[in-house]
């Protein structure tokens, strides 16, 4: 049955959907080489005996290949191609063939990555497989589509974002914030609204020409498909044009210290706050475990287990909970695990609190902030340090326990240029020493320029006590006996913020 | 031995291309174990190596919560199970779950609370251990009690911000009056502002609920049966049984139509919700599972409606709709939103004519197969991981506490005909049955 998206059954839904997956296997990577012939697509393929057959095909293309002014562009065309006809059939016609399947075919375009992805049952590999080639490598880009998809596009950004979900729309200012318009991270991967509402079918089609090709793709496949199945899609995909590989080579955008605050004001019962900086290490460093070994235990995503959450939540009470991340993690209201195939050649070290009650607002920035820079002075205990450890030792396989997630991570680790994950998380925690995690904790996580994009009514008041820097007490009840004298400290914590760097804007020019 | 799990497993995994009428739709070899107090285990071994899930399904959601004023409390005590028990406080019990690589997390909903981890299974009885504890012997003091219900406060404010939240809210308290579903499973505001003044409460509702006759395990995984019901029979052995039934107040029949409308403080595009009270979940009498396949035929994504008002028209950015499986009669909802508020009445009209047109109308014959050939496959591709497993039947334990009622209910949606859809539309989307909520934003209807 279809469910809404309501309160609990999101989360069983939400479990259920990302869930597809088998034995594990090991990956057979392809990879083009510079006189490579138009068949010799690159591919992931991930063969075992399963009766399912899960696709993910990649694009090295995204939204930093937006062109000035069409910013939402890339986006767009992978939802004209996800959610638009074929040639052959209108759209209406596609799903009413995977409907006796109950097959879907999905998109996500990130930065620098979109991906397409299904799966089905053997049963209908056939069938399916000749809808989604023919969506791919021969779509429709029909009126009617691009009107229905543009618009969905604008909503999106005016009403879900904004009106909708102010958790999200925290964390996608905080990346604008970070990201100037200037750098092709710059803008949300679904655009901006006058962007998008110029926006033609010709600067569709023009975008698919130039980057849906041959030398950006990469197919992944894993399941029980036949033996020859792959040389048969390879010799589908070679009808896309050949293109070139030359990727975009990106500089991690230069940081003036001090803290920059953008407070959004908009109408809603709380206050939720995003707090972040550039990092120069992605899942191809080698300080990345270790990272990911301090994300995990100062925040680990929707877990108790986790400092910040212990502090804010278990000890205090003031939120639902409070995270830390090392990779863009979008959709994290909905979900316990991340996507793959969001891979990046930068990411930012992201604090996030989940709403608090308003007047609490203050103190929990500043409750962060403490905690942040506790962490940066002090590092982890060995203790911290080998649970951390033992847990993501063991958790990789819950992360790569489908079929899916095995063909999503292994796309990843081709990208990265690492072994499969699972082997790759294995080994490197193994060999991690406690000094590495301390040191790559004050090589990378040390900033003085913390960006904070902060949702809430009262934006005025709000940053009237920011500026004037004035004691805000917690307002939280009961208050055990070993806080009061930790909270005296943070009621107080300054922020070193100049009046001119606390800025706010209304809901409504976000995204605009 | 490589060999063998391959092998096993593709005889464990529905054969969807065999003759339509012998094959199971939970193909998995699963036990049942009925200790004396009235637990239950249910354990499904797969051949998915290293891990195993487990679901411990509570029959108690908030349908049980009949006293006023205090609604919101089976997700209270979702929250407070993790809090810390006799043996295992809070912290203790996140440190041996971190050394498992656990993710262990709970939801709740109308009919039931599910408390869930998935892990190595080496951990396995350490964890039955863990969960024995916080089910027999559950602590947690005055102070941590405020501080918890304070994160549950956190929590529907977070909500507060979607305004379809809102609207399902407004719809509930509209169409029931009597019923326990007239509150969500958050629970009304004030209840929950309430909640930091009812620790003593809060215990009587453990006392009730969290009982061996309420509660079902199950355990999916690289797993041994044998064991797991030692391992069961160890920790949760001598657990007393209760005596508690509620006694959940029935919804009086409905006389008339009703509508609601939400002004919402801010831009959002606007909502319509269009209702009729639905029946029960049953996998014996037809009238559930033939309205379960009108559901997709007449709004999903295929239906003439979706086509019309979504693709064509584009007047709607959604149309959805939602017949969740309940322990008593339930909402049959579609929800449209619409992309301009003056098209207000004529999506309402669009959705009550299509409503009307299949109580009179036969749907398709072909279009009946290929719907409960959809049902089959949308199940089969769920269940790929332990964990996946063990979700799927989290809702039908729920109901049922046997997987046996997936296979009657599968079986049941084999036997509908176009005429027991058509009688059973023409029985339940009655006018006098109908409830609409419209939501918009505030300057929208100002203008």
């Amino acid at each position: 049955m279809k469910r809404r998206k309501v309160l609990f059954a999101i989360v069983a839904v939400t479990v259920l959907g990302i869930l597809s997956g088998q034995l594990p296997m090991k990956a057979v990577t392809s990879r083009r080489t510079p006189n490579m012939k138009s068949a010799d697509t690159n591919t992931v393929l991930l063969p075992n005996r399963s009766p399912l057959v899960s696709f993910r095909i990649l694009f090295m293309t995204g939204s930093a290949y937006d062109p000035k002014n069409q910013e939402g562009l890339a986006s767009l065309t992978a939802a004209m191609l996800a959610e638009g006809g074929s040639r052959t059939k209108t759209y209406a016609e596609i799903t009413d063939a995977m409907y006796p399947m109950a097959t879907s075919f999905q998109w996500q375009a990130d930065k620098e990555m979109t991906v397409f992805s299904g799966s089905t049952h053997l049963d209908n590999l056939d069938k399916y497989y000749a809808l989604i080639r023919e969506m791919l490598v021969d779509p429709g880009f029909r009126e009617d589509d691009f009107k229905r998809l543009k618009e969905d596009a604008i909503n999106y950004l005016k009403t879900s974002l904004r009106g909708g979900n102010d958790e999200e729309l925290g964390k996608e200012v905080l990346y604008t914030m970070i990201y100037p318009s200037t750098h092709v991270y710059g803008h949300e991967n679904r655009g901006a609204v006058g962007a998008l509402e110029k926006m033609t079918l010709k600067d569709v089609r023009d975008f698919y020409q130039n980057n849906f090709t041959q030398a950006n793709l990469v197919v992944g496949l894993a399941g029980g498909y036949p033996e020859k199945f792959p040389a048969q899609v390879k010799l589908d995909f070679a009808k896309l044009p050949m293109g070139s590989t030359a990727g975009i080579k990106l500089a991690i955008p230069t940081q003036t210290p001090g803290t920059r605050i953008q407070i959004v004001e908009r109408e809603t019962r709380s206050t939720g706050i995003s707090l972040g900086f550039p990092i120069k290490v992605t899942r191809a460093g080698k300080d990345w475990p270790a990272l990911a070994v301090v994300a995990s235990y100062f925040g680990q995503h929707r877990s108790s287990n986790s400092y910040l959450y212990q502090r804010l939540r278990e000890a205090r009470g003031l939120n639902y909970g409070d995270y830390a991340y090392i990779e863009y993690f979008p959709r994290g209201m909905f979900q316990f695990q991340p996507d793959p195939n969001l891979g990046r050649q930068q990411q930012i070290f992201q604090i996030w609190i989940r709403p608090v009650e308003p007047q609490n607002g203050h103190f929990v920035l500043r409750a962060a902030l403490y905690e942040y820079d506790k962490l940066v002075r002090d590092g982890m205990s060995k203790e911290a340090f080998e649970s951390t450890r033992e847990f993501l030792s063991k958790y990789v396989n819950v992360l790569t326990a489908t079929q899916d997630a095995q063909l999503g991570y292994a796309l990843d680790s081709r990208y990265y240029q690492i072994a499969d994950f699972p082997t790759y998380m294995r080994e490197q925690l193994a060999k991690l020493t406690l000094d590495d995690v301390n040191r790559a904790i004050r090589q990378y996580l040390k900033s003085d320029a913390m960006h904070v994009a902060i949702v809430t009514k009262d934006a005025l008041g709000l940053r009237e006590a920011i500026i004037s820097n004035k004691t805000s007490p917690g307002a939280y009840a009961p208050k055990p006996k070993e806080l009061t004298d930790e909270d005296k400290i943070i009621e107080a914590y300054k922020i070193n913020v100049k009046p001119t760097d606390v800025i706010v804007v209304p809901v409504e020019k976000v995204f605009q | 031995m490589k060999v063998f799990i391959i092998a096993s497993l593709i005889l464990c995994l529905p054969l969807l291309g065999m003759a339509q009428k012998s094959r199971k739709a939970f193909a998995y070899d699963y036990t049942i174990d009925d200790l004396p107090n009235g637990l239950r285990l249910i354990t499904v071994p797969t051949d998915y190596p290293n891990l195993v899930a487990v679901y411990i399904v509570v029959q108690t959601g908030s349908r049980n919560e009949i006293e006023k004023g205090k609604s919101g409390y089976a997700h209270l005590f979702e929250h407070l199970m993790f809090r810390g028990s006799e043996h295992y406080s809070g912290a203790e019990r996140d440190a041996i779950l971190k050394k498992a690589g656990a993710d262990s997390n709970a939801y709740t909903t109308d009919d039931r609370t599910v408390y869930h981890e998935v892990f190595s299974k080496d951990d396995l009885d350490k964890v039955i251990e863990l969960e024995a504890d916080r089910f027999q012997r559950l602590k947690y003091p005055q102070d941590g009690y405020k501080t918890e219900t304070k994160a549950v406060l956190g929590e529907f404010n977070k909500n507060s911000a979607d305004p379809e939240e809102k609207a399902y809210e407004v719809l509930r308290a509209t169409a029931y009056k009597s019923h326990t579903y007239s509150h969500t499973t958050m629970g009304f505001i004030a209840d929950i502002e309430d909640m930091p003044n009812q620790y003593n409460y809060s215990w009587q509702f453990y006392g009730r609920y969290y009982r061996p006759e309420y509660t079902t395990i199950v355990l999916v995984g690289d797993l041994k049966q044998p064991d797991a019901l030692a391992m069961v029979k160890k920790y949760f052995g001598d657990w007393k049984r209760g005596n508690y039934a509620p006694d959940i107040p029935s919804e009086p029949d409905q006389k008339e139509p009703r509508e609601s409308h939400v002004e919402w403080p801010s831009e959002t595009l606007p909502l319509v919700y269009v209702a009729f009270r639905g029946p029960a979940y049953s996998d014996e009498k037809k009238e559930k599972a033939a309205l379960d396949l009108l559901a997709p035929i007449a709004f999903g994504e295929n239906s003439d409606l979706y086509q019309k008002l979504v693709l064509t028209e584009q007047k709607l950015d959604s149309l959805s709709y939602i017949f969740e499986d309940r322990a008593d009669p339930e909402l049959f909802l579609v929800a449209a939103k619409l992309k301009d508020v003056k098209d207000t009445d004529y999506v309402r009209q669009q959705i009550l004519d299509t409503y009307r047109r299949y109580t009179t109308e036969l749907v398709p014959k072909d279009k009946l197969d290929s719907t409960r050939s959809r049902l089959r496959y949308q199940f089969a591709l769920a269940m790929d991981s332990s964990e996946a497993i063990a979700g799927s039947l989290a809702n039908y334990i729920g109901l049922r506490r046997t997987p046996e009622t997936i296979d009657k209910i599968f079986s049941l949606y084999d036997t509908i005909t176009p005429q027991n859809i058509r009688e059973t539309a023409a029985k339940y989307f009655v006018d006098n049955h109908r409830t609409v909520i419209t939501l918009s934003s505030k300057k929208e209807v100002a203008k």
